[in-house]
């Protein structure tokens, strides 16, 4: 132990400097690979990464794909003048739709009275809607949940239904008619 | 500086007036009597007024493919009449406070049929 002390003593002041350079750096990434251990999230991460790339990746193609549309209302059924989707852009118009507006809500609480109730009690109030393509059924799904408190009991009320023709704006596309019968 | 606010303020009231203007009545006279009014959302009802309200006959359509045909009562659909809906299927009858009620046949875009008692919107079996 002695000797050694004495070798390094015997060291010249630039290796000594060296010395102590290449200590540092090694502190600095042991430092950095512990705490990279105790709080990094190393592969998890790097796939969340990847994940989040995808969906931007995904969220501009059905963009690109919205602006090519024509404004007004696409169908997926025959019968009327309005622009008919083919099977795969109804799938991918299903996958870009999130809003449903009003009068689509409207539509299908015909054929529910007590949604119809609770929404009208609430002031048109909506607790959450959704539109989900059905792998299975190759089907475009939507609908909504209505929540309230209807003659002194708390009701929840999911009205839902295939999701057949669209508002397209040009910016984004509504869900235009929920077919629930 | 003045300027500038006068004419985001003036910007404003135009811009409000032709938003108001989109709503209200189109054609004739929608206090008592027929007349056409359009609602902001492009809904429109043209029919018999009887003050200020739906009432008679008349029909409302809506952008999204509905359309009912029919007597109203109250500005709601009220009487005999039918409903299209935006994939062709139909209900024909009564209505009562805007929903089916009483007797009357839904025909769904097939051609299936279902004719009997309607309550609020549903159908006795």
């Amino acid at each position: 132990m002695e000797v050694s002390k004495n070798s390094f003593k015997t060291l010249s002041e630039p290796v000594k400097q060296f010395g102590g350079l290449v200590g540092i750096i090694i502190l600095i990434f042991l430092t950095f690979f512990v705490l990279n251990n105790i709080f990094g999230e190393g592969d998890e991460l790097v796939a969340k990464m990847k994940i989040e790339e995808e969906r931007i990746a995904q969220e501009r193609k059905l963009n690109k794909l919205i602006s090519s549309l024509p404004s007004g209302i696409l169908v997926s059924f025959d019968g009327t003048d309005n622009f008919k989707l083919s099977d795969e852009l109804y799938e991918a118009v299903c996958k870009a739709t999130k809003l449903i507006p009003q009068r689509a809500i409207m539509g299908a609480n015909f054929l529910n009275f007590r949604a119809h109730e609770i929404y009208t009690i609430n002031g048109n109030k909506i607790d959450e809607t959704f539109v989900k393509w059905d792998d299975e059924k190759n089907k475009c799904f939507a609908g909504f949940v209505v929540s309230g408190n209807n003659v002194g009991v708390d009701e929840t009320v999911k009205v839902s239904g295939e999701a057949l023709s669209f508002l397209s704006t040009g910016i984004d596309t509504r869900i235009y008619f929920i077919k629930n019968f | 500086m003045k300027k500038l606010i006068f004419f985001i303020l003036f910007s404003s009231l135009i811009t409000s007036l032709a938003f108001a203007r989109s709503t209200g009545c189109k054609e004739g006279n929608c206090d008592n009597g027929y007349g056409k009014w359009v609602y902001t959302d492009k809904t429109t009802y043209e029919g018999e007024w009887v003050a200020t309200k739906k009432h008679g006959q008349g029909t409302e359509t809506w952008p999204n493919g509905y359309i009912y045909k029919g007597e109203f009562k109250e500005s709601q659909w009220s009487g005999i009449g039918i409903l299209f809906f935006p994939d062709g299927s139909t209900y024909e009858g009564e209505w009562a406070n805007g929903f089916m009620n009483g007797k009357g046949t839904f025909t769904w875009s097939d051609g299936k049929q279902k004719t009997g008692i309607w309550k609020n919107g549903s159908f006795q079996e």
